[in-house]
C-alpha cells in the first residue's frame, strides 16, 4: 500500500535560561502554503491516492501518465504553461514500470496508443 | 411459492428450534447481497454507462474513503495534491 505518514513535531529547546517550544511546521502546512515549484522540490514520492487505495498500483500509474499528456494538451490549449503538468510526470515516473512508459511513448510517437488523451 | 412457504412455516411451528437458522442464514445471504450491490452500484471502478460516466473513479473527493474498514489511513488528515487542468 503506498502512504505517506504526516505528523507535526513538537521540538524542545533549550536557549541559556529560556525554554522555548517551537512547532515545527507540518507536512500538511507546507502543501497548504506551496506553490508548484516548491511542491515539485519537496518532491519525495508519489503520495497517496484515495482512487486508488489498494496494493495493486497498476492504475494509479496508467491513470497519471494519462493526466500528464492530458494537462499538457488541455494547458497548451489554453495558452498556458504546462508547468504544473510535471506533478503528473513525476508521479508516474515514481510509479510506473520503465518498460511501460518506454512502450506508451513509442505507441504515442506511432499514433497507436489506446487511452483516451 | 406460497405452498413452499406453507411447508416451511408448518415445519417451524412444529421444530421451533429452527427458526434461529433462518435468522442466521438469512441475514448472511442479506449482507452478502447487499455488498455485491454496494460494489455494483457505488464502486468507483465499475461504469455502467461508459459514454455519459467513463472514467467514475475520477469524481472521488482527494480524501473521500470508498473502502469499509482502512487499516492505517486517516483519510481526513489527506490534502489535495494535483494540480488541475
Amino acid at each position: 500500500m503506498l502512504f505517506v505518514h504526516l505528523f507535526s513535531q513538537h521540538a524542545l529547546r533549550v536557549s541559556g535560561s529560556r525554554l522555548r517550544l517551537r512547532r515545527i511546521l507540518s507536512l500538511q502546512d507546507l502543501q497548504l502554503k506551496m506553490s508548484h515549484e516548491e511542491k515539485l522540490k519537496n518532491y519525495r514520492t508519489a503520495p497517496f491516492d484515495a482512487r486508488f487505495p489498494n496494493t495493486n498500483q497498476t492504475r494509479n500509474c496508467y491513470q497519471n501518465y494519462l493526466d500528464y499528456h492530458r494537462c499538457n494538451k488541455a494547458l497548451t490549449a489554453k495558452n498556458k504553461d504546462p508547468a504544473p503538468c510535471e506533478w503528473y510526470h513525476r508521479v508516474y515516473k515514481s510509479l510506473c514500470p520503465i518498460a511501460w512508459v518506454q512502450k506508451w511513448d513509442d505507441q504515442l510517437e506511432a499514433g497507436t496508443f489506446a487511452g483516451k488523451i | 411459492m406460497s405452498s413452499m412457504l406453507k411447508v416451511v412455516g408448518k415445519q417451524l411451528k412444529n421444530h421451533p428450534a429452527l427458526i434461529p437458522l433462518f435468522i442466521f442464514i438469512g441475514g448472511g445471504a442479506t449482507m452478502s447481497m447487499m455488498y455485491l450491490a454496494r460494489l455494483a452500484l457505488k464502486n468507483p471502478d465499475v461504469s455502467w454507462d461508459r459514454k455519459n460516466n467513463p472514467e467514475p473513479w475520477n469524481k472521488l473527493e482527494h480524501n473521500q474513503q470508498y473502502k469499509l474498514f482502512a487499516v492505517n489511513m486517516d483519510y481526513t488528515k489527506l490534502k489535495k495534491d494535483r494540480p488541475d487542468f
